[in-house]
């Protein structure tokens, strides 16, 4: 394996795990607060990289600036994690979190099904694709390989401020700290007065505009097709597992390991790409069950 | 002040408390006693709002009913859960400063309040700095009534504060308690304890509950206070 082909997985590797990061952190933020594991955040992805590229074919079919596309990302995902995760908090999870963890995950799974289809009825099979970010932010050389800025700063960059924000938010703010008591004991926190339902629907439109805004800023660097919210939910919570579920700095290691694991092996052994994440997990998990920064039946954030 | 008037809560088909109706004046300071199962914390949680029940609760003048349970401290119900459970992620403090942050006190009315949480719990100070997590489970019932004590302006409630701690810390709780009744005389208070007798010395009334029904409500005589 020459040093090029090192360098080019590596850069493959970060800006995959950038774009993992982004779904897997809203999935365990989402289920260290609310204890939901959500199917449906593959939905969210999903639909967040479709509404990004319609809007951003609208904005260059209009006639305005291609760098209007970048602003267009993150108002996509802002509005598929308000307006979608705002209603099926509201609609339907508000009523089952006493329930059973089975029951849950089927409701959960059952929105996956129903958004899915959503998708297919309104974008169709056809792949959609706009690259007007990637080609705007050009390319930069790393040890004589050339690799777009794109991926190689703008994702990252973005995957670290999301982790600072989300720690600093949590450990720094009084909504965090009010997050964190609610976590930690939902009847307490309500005895003090804290309003935990609103809690739960604040964090989960932001977990649900984290899985969004993942796949809006994936939009640019791949082409959109039914099936990619299955693919990045069984993806993401292979990552959420590996780290320990709630784990918020963990799923960013996680996620770095599972991407660079994922490209090494394009390039090394392709035929085992997709299996690099789940062997990845499955080591992690016979030695860690309660994954790398879990502590067994401790629900955190 | 509190008026509470048939009021009934079952778990699924099991009923847990039926029918209990007692009312309760400004400054009471009321024993709520019977074994345990007997629906003493159930009645708390039923107060706080936890609980889906029958019948009718009354606060000052506010039918409960339309109060969801996070607004009800805000009434000043201050409430002290039996197992403490303090958040481990913050300091005792912290703890102690949360409801009045929640609450968005003023920073003068929120020092005013954690030097009377101070006052009565002096001991409090000492550990003001160390993670909730870290404290025993005694000086963890202390500040659990810290906390409640920041909200509680009218009323507290205290469940089986006593259980499971040590003679000389048992002393000191009841010490503060009786601090609280001097400073705050007008604050109601209801205190559950499996014991009918260890509470005879700070409360002037005392509501026994069994199998859910109010099988006795008596005044203490010879009371000290």
């Amino acid at each position: 394996m020459s040093f090029d082909t090192i360098v080019l997985a590596v850069c493959d590797g970060v800006a995959y795990a950038s774009l993992v990061f982004l779904v897997a952190v809203g999935l365990t933020f989402i289920f260290g607060v609310l204890g939901v594991l959500n199917i449906a955040h593959g939905s969210f992805y999903a639909l967040g990289a479709y509404t990004a590229v319609s809007a951003g074919i609208f904005l260059t079919k209009a006639g305005f600036s291609p760098w209007l596309t970048f602003p267009a990302l993150f108002v996509a995902a802002i509005f598929i994690g308000a307006v979608l995760g705002g209603l099926m908090e509201k609609l339907l999870l508000q009523r089952i979190y006493d329930k059973e963890q089975v029951l849950q995950i089927l409701v959960t799974f059952a929105i996956f099904m129903i958004l899915e289809n959503v998708q297919r009825l309104i974008w169709g099979v056809q792949p959609y694709f706009m690259s007007e970010p990637l080609q705007l932010l050009g390319n930069i050389s790393l040890f004589g390989i050339s690799y777009t800025a794109y991926q190689t700063l703008f994702l990252p960059a973005l995957a670290v401020i999301v982790l600072l924000g989300l720690r600093y938010f949590l450990r720094h703010t009084a909504a965090g700290a009010q997050i964190l008591a609610v976590t930690e004991d939902r009847e307490a926190a309500s005895a003090i007065g804290i309003d935990a339902q609103k809690v739960y629907f604040v964090t989960f439109i932001a977990g649900a505009t984290l899985a969004a805004l993942g796949g809006a800023l994936a939009a640019p660097t791949t082409s959109l097709m039914p099936g990619m919210g299955a693919e990045m939910i069984v993806l993401s919570f292979a990552v959420a597992a590996t780290a320990g579920l709630g784990q918020i700095e963990g799923a960013a290691v996680a996620a770095l390991m599972i991407g660079l694991g994922r490209s090494l092996a394009v390039y090394l052994a392709p035929e085992f790409e997709v299996l690099v994440p789940y062997i990845l997990m499955v080591g992690v998990l016979i030695f860690r069950p309660s994954g790398l920064f879990g502590a067994p039946q401790l629900r955190k954030i | 002040m509190l008026i509470l008037d048939q009021v009934s809560v079952s778990f699924g088909t099991v009923p847990v408390l039926r029918g209990v109706s007692f009312a309760l004046k400004e400054g009471e300071a009321v024993a709520f006693v019977g074994r345990n199962g007997a629906g003493k914390t159930t009645t708390l949680r039923t107060i706080m709002g936890f609980t889906r029940n029958g019948g009718r609760i009354t606060f000052d003048g506010h039918d409960l009913a339309g109060v969801a349970a996070h607004l009800r401290p805000g009434l000043g119900i201050g409430y002290a859960p039996e197992d403490r459970r303090l958040f481990s992620r913050f300091g005792v403090e912290e703890n102690i400063l949360l409801p009045a942050q929640v609450a968005k006190l003023s920073a003068a009315e929120t020092k005013r309040r954690l030097d009377r949480v101070y006052h009565i719990l002096p001991e409090l100070k000492e550990m003001a700095k160390r993670p909730a997590g870290s404290v025993s489970g005694g000086q963890g019932k202390m500040v659990a009534l810290g906390r409640a004590l920041m909200l509680a302006t009218r009323l507290v409630l205290l469940d089986e504060p006593f259980q499971g701690l040590a003679p000389v810390l048992a002393n000191r709780y009841a010490e503060a308690l009786r601090r609280l009744r001097d400073t705050d005389p007008s604050l109601a208070l209801i205190i559950t304890e499996s014991n009918p007798h260890l509470l005879r010395s700070f409360a002037e009334r005392t509501i026994t509950i069994e199998r859910g029904e109010i099988a006795q409500d008596v005044r203490n005589e010879g009371l000290a206070a």
